[in-house]
C-alpha cells in the first residue's frame, strides 16, 4: 500500500515537473481587445500558451490584481491605472533590455507624467471618447456639437457610458475646462449643468454601446472610437463628431503586474506585440489607434485615412488625456454621479 | 452503531465548517467592514465609527432604498397574483400531467439567469420578436420603445423570480387539505370568505417563504437593471456593486448590504412574531 503510494507520489511529482517545463502567459486584458490570430501566431513562433481572461473595467481589473496579487502575467490598464497602480507597488518594473522594438513607438506618447519614463508600461492603443450619432434620424443629424445634446428634442434618443468619468468629463467640456478638473466648485457646476440632460438618456452602457446604436435603440451615444469604427462598418450612416468642445482621450497600455510569475514570457510577448505588422493587425481590427509609428504604414489606406481612427492634429488638440485625480477629488466626482443617476 | 455515529460527526462537522467558512466568515468580514473606512489606498482600514451607516441616511443615497423597496414590493405582488392561481391549478392537476407542468417551471433554471436576461433582449428590443409580431399584426405603425425602461426591468424580474414563488406555493397548496374546504362549504361559507378565512391561513407558510424568495433576490439582481434598464435607476444591488467595484469604498458597501440584511432580518421577525400569536390563538 505504502508503495503504491510513494510511486504514485513521484509520478505526481514528474507530471508536475513536465507540466510546469511547459512554458505559460497568463494575460489578463479589456474584453474584445486583443485579435485571437495574434495570439495564436505568438503561441506558433514561441510555443507559449496564452491564456486570455478579460475584463470591462479598469476597476474590475484592479480589484482583482490587488486582492489576489498573482495569477496574471500581463494587465492592459488605462492612463489613471497605470499611475495609481505603479504608486501603490501593483507593477513590477519592465526589463527593458528584453525589450527590443521600443523604437517602434510614438515619441509623442512615451515618457509621460502617468509613468515618467516608462518605467512599469508599454503603450498599447489609444483612442477617444466622443460622439457618434445615426444621421438617417433627422434629430440626431442635427446633432454636431455637445451642446445640441441638451436639446429637449434628444430626449429618449442618447446612450451615455455608465462611467463616472467619461460623464462627468462632459459636463466639465461643456463648461469650457479640464476633463482633469480638480476645483470642486467647477465639479458642482458641471455637475448641475447635466442634471437636465439625465432626462435624455435612454441607456447607459459601456460594455457594447455600439448594439443600442446598431439596433436604432438610440441615435445618438458617447463612445469609443472604436465602438463606433466598428458600428459605422455596419451602418454608413453612423458618423463619429470630435465635439468642438472637446473631448477625452485614453491609452491603455501593457503592465506587468505584482506577483506575475512568467517573466520572460511576458516580456516576449510585449516585443512581440510592438513589431509593426501585429500592431497594424491589431488597429485595423479593433478600430483604436495604435501608438507603433511604423505600424502607421502598414495600415490599409482607408484605416489610416479614417478619421474615426486616426484623427488629424488639429482634432486631435481639442483631446484631453484622462489622469488619476486622486482620493478626495475622486469622492466629490462620486457623490455627483450618484446623484445624476439617481436624481432622475 | 459505531459507524453510523462516527458517519453522523463527520457529516456535522463537514456542514458547520462550510457554514463557518462560507456563510458566517464572510458575513462577519462584512460586518467588521462596515465599520472601517478606506481613505487610503486599502480597500478597508478598520475603525470603529458609525459613519458609514449615517452615510446611508444621506437623501441621494435614502432615495436609491425607497426606490428598490418600491420595486421589489412591485415585482414580489405581481409575482403572488400570478403565482398563487398557477400554484392552485398546478395542486389540482393530476399526477402525470402535474409532473410536466413542474419540469416547465423548472426547465428554465437550467440555463444561467444571466444569459436569460440578455436573451430578454432579442424580444424587446426595437427590432426584436415582440416588436416584430405587433408592427405584423398591424397593432403597431412604428416599433415600441420597450428596452431600457422600468416596463422591462419589472417583466425581467418577474420573469426570473417567478418559479421562486410558485414553487413553495405549490407545496403548501399541495398539502392542504381539501377537508377543511368542504367543510366551509358544507357550512355555508361563500367561495370568497373560503379563500379568504380557510385557504389563505392554511397556505400562509407558503406565501411567506415565496415572497422571500422573490423580494430579496429582487432587491440584489442588479445585472436586470443593467441590462434591461439600461443602467438609468440605481437599485440596492447595484449600489452596493458600484461601491466595491467602481467607487472602491468598501466599509461604505458593507454598511449598505448590512443595512439590508438587518431590514430583511426584522421582517422575518415581524412575521415570526404574527405567527406564533396566530397559532397560540388557534390552540388556545
Amino acid at each position: 500500500m505504502k508503495k503504491i503510494l510513494f510511486s504514485l507520489l513521484l509520478l505526481l511529482l514528474v507530471a508536475g515537473n513536465a507540466w510546469a517545463a511547459k512554458k505559460n502567459l497568463y494575460v489578463y486584458c479589456w474584453s474584445e481587445y486583443i485579435p485571437e490570430a495574434v495570439i495564436a501566431q505568438f503561441t506558433a513562433k514561441t510555443g507559449i500558451k496564452v491564456t486570455l481572461s478579460t475584463y470591462d473595467s479598469n476597476e474590475a481589473m484592479y480589484a482583482k490584481v490587488k486582492m489576489t496579487g498573482q495569477g496574471y502575467d500581463l494587465i492592459v490598464p488605462s492612463t489613471d491605472f497605470v499611475s495609481r497602480m505603479g504608486k501603490e507597488g501593483l507593477l513590477l518594473p519592465l526589463d527593458k533590455k528584453q525589450l527590443t522594438r521600443l523604437g517602434n513607438l510614438s515619441p509623442k506618447l512615451m515618457n509621460q507624467a502617468f509613468d515618467p519614463g516608462n518605467t512599469y508600461s508599454v503603450p498599447y492603443m489609444w483612442g477617444s471618447t466622443a460622439m457618434a450619432v445615426n444621421s438617417a434620424d433627422p434629430v440626431a443629424a442635427g446633432v454636431t456639437s455637445l451642446a445640441d445634446l441638451w436639446k429637449p428634442e434628444v430626449k429618449g434618443k442618447l446612450l451615455l457610458p455608465n462611467d463616472m468619468r467619461s460623464v462627468i468629463g462632459l459636463g466639465l467640456k461643456r463648461l469650457g475646462r479640464s476633463w482633469n478638473e480638480t476645483d470642486p466648485a467647477q465639479i458642482q457646476k458641471a455637475c448641475e449643468l447635466l442634471r437636465p440632460l439625465m432626462a435624455n438618456v435612454r441607456v447607459f452602457d459601456s460594455d457594447s454601446p455600439k448594439q443600442a446604436l446598431i439596433n436604432n435603440e438610440v441615435s445618438a451615444a458617447i463612445l469609443w472610437n472604436g465602438e463606433a469604427y466598428i458600428a459605422s462598418g455596419e451602418n454608413p450612416k453612423i458618423r463619429y463628431i470630435y465635439p468642438p468642445e472637446g473631448f477625452g482621450l485614453w491609452l491603455d497600455s501593457l503592465c506587468i503586474p505584482k506577483g506575475a510569475k512568467n517573466l520572460a514570457e511576458a516580456h516576449a510577448f510585449i516585443d512581440f506585440l510592438l513589431q509593426p505588422k501585429m500592431a497594424a493587425a491589431i488597429s485595423e481590427e479593433m478600430g483604436y489607434s495604435s501608438p507603433n509609428l511604423k505600424a502607421m504604414e502598414l495600415l490599409p489606406a482607408e484605416v489610416r485615412a479614417n478619421a474615426i481612427v486616426y484623427p488629424d492634429e488639429a482634432t486631435l488638440a481639442r483631446g484631453e488625456f484622462e489622469v488619476d485625480l486622486g482620493r478626495e477629488t475622486e469622492r466629490i466626482y462620486e457623490k455627483c454621479w450618484t446623484t445624476l443617476k439617481t436624481g432622475r | 452503531m459505531k459507524d453510523s455515529r462516527f458517519f453522523r460527526r463527520v457529516v456535522v462537522t463537514a456542514i458547520l465548517a462550510w457554514m463557518v467558512l462560507f456563510a458566517f466568515g464572510p458575513n462577519l468580514l462584512v460586518l467588521l467592514a462596515s465599520f472601517g473606512h478606506s481613505r487610503g489606498a486599502a480597500f478597508v482600514e478598520p475603525g470603529l465609527s458609525l459613519h458609514n451607516y449615517l452615510r446611508l441616511l444621506e437623501p441621494a443615497y435614502g432615495r436609491i432604498l425607497l426606490s428598490s423597496l418600491w420595486l421589489a414590493g412591485g415585482v414580489t405582488i405581481i409575482c403572488l397574483v400570478c403565482g398563487y392561481p398557477f400554484a392552485a391549478i398546478l395542486a389540482r392537476t393530476r399526477p402525470p400531467w402535474r409532473n410536466w407542468l413542474l419540469l416547465l417551471v423548472v426547465i428554465p433554471f437550467w440555463t444561467n439567469s444571466l444569459v436569460r436576461t440578455y436573451a430578454m433582449i432579442a424580444i424587446l428590443n426595437a427590432n426584436g420578436i415582440a416588436n416584430r409580431l405587433l408592427l405584423a399584426a398591424g397593432l403597431i405603425q412604428a416599433p415600441l420603445p420597450m428596452m431600457y425602461s422600468d416596463g422591462a426591468v419589472l417583466v425581467g424580474l418577474i420573469y426570473a423570480l417567478l418559479p421562486f414563488m410558485v414553487l413553495p406555493l405549490y407545496a403548501a397548496l399541495e398539502r392542504l387539505d381539501q377537508r377543511f374546504v368542504e367543510a366551509a362549504r358544507d357550512l355555508g361559507a361563500t367561495p370568497v370568505k373560503t379563500f379568504v378565512r380557510i385557504i389563505v391561513p392554511l397556505t400562509m407558510p407558503g406565501i411567506v417563504s415565496g415572497c422571500m424568495l422573490v423580494f430579496l433576490p429582487a432587491l440584489g439582481m442588479f445585472y436586470v437593471t443593467d441590462v434591461l434598464g439600461g443602467a438609468k435607476g440605481m437599485l440596492l444591488g447595484n449600489f452596493i456593486r458600484d461601491q466595491f467595484l467602481t467607487s472602491r469604498d468598501w466599509p461604505f458597501g458593507s454598511a449598505a448590504s448590512v443595512a439590508m440584511t438587518v431590514v430583511m432580518g426584522f421582517m422575518l421577525l415581524l412575521y415570526w412574531k404574527s405567527n406564533t400569536r396566530l397559532s397560540r390563538r388557534e390552540w388556545t
